[in-house]
């Protein structure tokens, strides 16, 4: 009974990570169940097995909060090839079928922006400022696709006829109001707009993951190198306290006060188990077989981690997407993590 | 038909001294209140507007009837789409296209829901079968779930301690920060991230 006791420990230990999961399970858990029944023969042998099928008083787990600090995506997603052709596609044929646009409802006859409007309107032939040169009455009217490649389907060439339109005043050469010297110099007078920011930004550029400003579209999830040098969430043990309340204090505590973080709800959204290779004693005298991490979930608002003093001897931190979490952290903590985390 | 009768109605009340031509009275400004005829000012014997009263021919339509009647009965109102046979197969491919992306994008975002509300309910579950050293206990130890969070199973309060801790909702819908309602624009903001933000 000895000897098939050994065969199965060894076994066990031996099934380091060539061994599936529900395997190992089955294999610990037969030794285990052998342990049980070896219990009565001596007192010796009693003290190497670790009883688990009944868990004694002696055994604990170790338990932790993790937080999962995220910062929302700031920009809206770039859309699908699909998306956006589909969207100035309908926005073309709506307006081959709305009724005309009337201006009597919008600008008062004689005034300077009704002026503006009919020299615009002759000239783009829609109200629609940012899909193209269309007419939906007359002889034309059939004709609103846009061919394949079509310069108007580009986002940034729509965002810069949004962008004319509102710097000109729709006044050219040869128009009547050209004579005027007033109105050729109000021309040149128009205030330049300001351009908006690209989406892609320097941080993008340059991979900076210690920047907030990097994958605008993206959540990013605040990860930390612990001291044995592996990526986690900021996690830290606690005992008397909520999960709420302990994700409060391992922020501080791990990144500074100067972030603006919410914890966003009393519940965790997912745990991580990892069992040690061999139990450590803890200082109440109980076997310590693992340890559990309960992540909560908590949003930054301004600010950014700053791990000088920090208590948990965390040495690095990284603002990371979903997939890049993925190239850092453990096979085993991403598989228990992924779940949680949000796909944009 | 005479457009200036819609001037009136959808002009605001400050464009009159703006533009300088505020030749009508203010009494004949459009009404605010919600009856469909602008009363301005009954007599005691009559019922009728004074200003009604004075125009022939009855009383004047409500101009907000005349603005839905030049639209309802506008020239060109009915304006069917006319598609060629290939074009409209074309139109049609469109739309089917549309539809199965349409789809696949719900089932995704669905799938990407149950996944994370998957995880939180298992973190849930370890947690109420979970006494104070951190083992798990048996269903039969454990205490209640679900809207009966709170009742404590036969080895009373050391098991679950945190997750009755982790159904209270009290204070979590009240404690959103403002900040949290910023809404995603298609540009990023000019002064970016703020990282210097120091609490005070």
């Amino acid at each position: 009974m000895n000897t098939g006791q050994q065969t199965t420990r060894r076994l066990a230990a031996r099934a380091g990570r060539s061994v599936c999961w529900s395997c190992k399970d089955t294999l610990s858990r037969k030794y285990a169940s052998a342990a049980a029944a070896a219990l009565p023969t001596d007192d010796q042998s009693l003290q190497h097995i670790p009883p688990v099928a009944q868990p004694s008083s002696q055994d604990s787990y170790g338990i932790k909060t993790g937080v999962v600090l995220s910062r929302p995506p700031q920009i809206t997603r770039d859309l699908h090839p699909l998306e956006s052709a589909f969207f100035l596609y309908q926005r073309r044929l709506n307006e081959r079928t709305a009724l005309p646009f009337t201006r009597y409802f919008y600008y008062k006859k004689r005034t300077a922006a009704d002026l503006e409007w009919k020299r615009k309107i002759k000239q783009r032939l829609t109200p629609a400022r940012d899909i193209g040169r269309y007419k939906g009455y007359g002889e034309e009217s059939w004709n609103d696709e846009l061919l394949m490649g079509a310069k108007e389907s580009d986002i940034h060439h729509q965002v810069e006829k949004l962008i004319e339109d509102a710097e000109q005043t729709g006044a050219q050469d040869g128009d009547e109001a050209e004579p005027v010297p007033g109105a050729s110099n109000s021309k040149k007078e128009e205030e330049k707009i300001e351009r908006p920011m690209p989406r892609v930004t320097e941080a993008d550029l340059k991979n900076d993951v210690k920047s907030l400003n990097r994958q605008l579209q993206r959540t990013l999830y605040l990860l930390v190198k612990n001291q044995e040098g592996r990526w986690i969430f900021p996690q830290d043990t606690f005992a008397q306290e909520t999960l709420h309340s302990a994700a409060g204090r391992v922020l501080t505590e791990s990144c500074g006060e100067n972030m603006h973080t919410w914890v966003v709800g009393n519940a965790p959204i997912g745990y991580y188990q990892q069992d040690y290779q061999n139990p450590i004693k803890t200082l109440s005298g109980l076997r310590e077989l693992g340890a559990k991490t309960f992540f909560m979930k908590a949003r930054i608002m301004a600010g950014q981690a700053n791990l000088e003093g920090n208590k948990l001897g965390l040495t690095d931190f990284k603002w990371l997407a979903k997939e890049e979490v993925q190239g850092e952290v453990d096979k085993s903590y991403w598989h228990s993590v992924k779940n949680m985390l949000a796909e944009r | 038909m005479n457009f200036s009768t819609f001037r009136s109605v959808f002009r605001p009340v400050g464009s009159i001294t703006r533009f300088g031509q505020a030749t009508v009275p203010r009494q004949n400004a459009p009404s605010i209140r919600p009856s469909t005829t602008p009363i301005t000012g009954t007599s005691s014997f009559s019922s009728t507007a004074n200003l009604q009263k004075r125009k022939r021919g009855g009383a004047p339509t409500d101009p907000r009837i005349k603005a839905i009647r030049y639209f309802l009965y506008h020239p060109l109102t009915p304006r069917p789409l006319h598609f060629s046979r290939l074009r409209y197969l074309r139109h049609w491919t469109i739309h089917r296209a549309w539809m199965l992306f349409l789809r696949k994008r719900r089932r995704a975002e669905e799938l990407e829901l149950e996944r994370q509300y998957n995880s939180m309910r298992a973190a849930c579950e370890h947690l109420r079968l979970m006494d104070s050293n951190g083992m798990l206990v048996s269903e039969a130890e454990a205490g209640g779930q679900g809207p009966d969070a709170m009742r404590l199973g036969v080895k009373g309060r050391e098991v679950g301690r945190l997750y009755r801790a982790a159904m209270i909702k009290r204070g979590v819908y009240g404690s959103v920060p403002i900040e949290y309602a910023r809404c995603q624009t298609d540009f990023p903001s000019r002064d970016g991230w703020n990282h210097e933000w120091t609490r005070e």
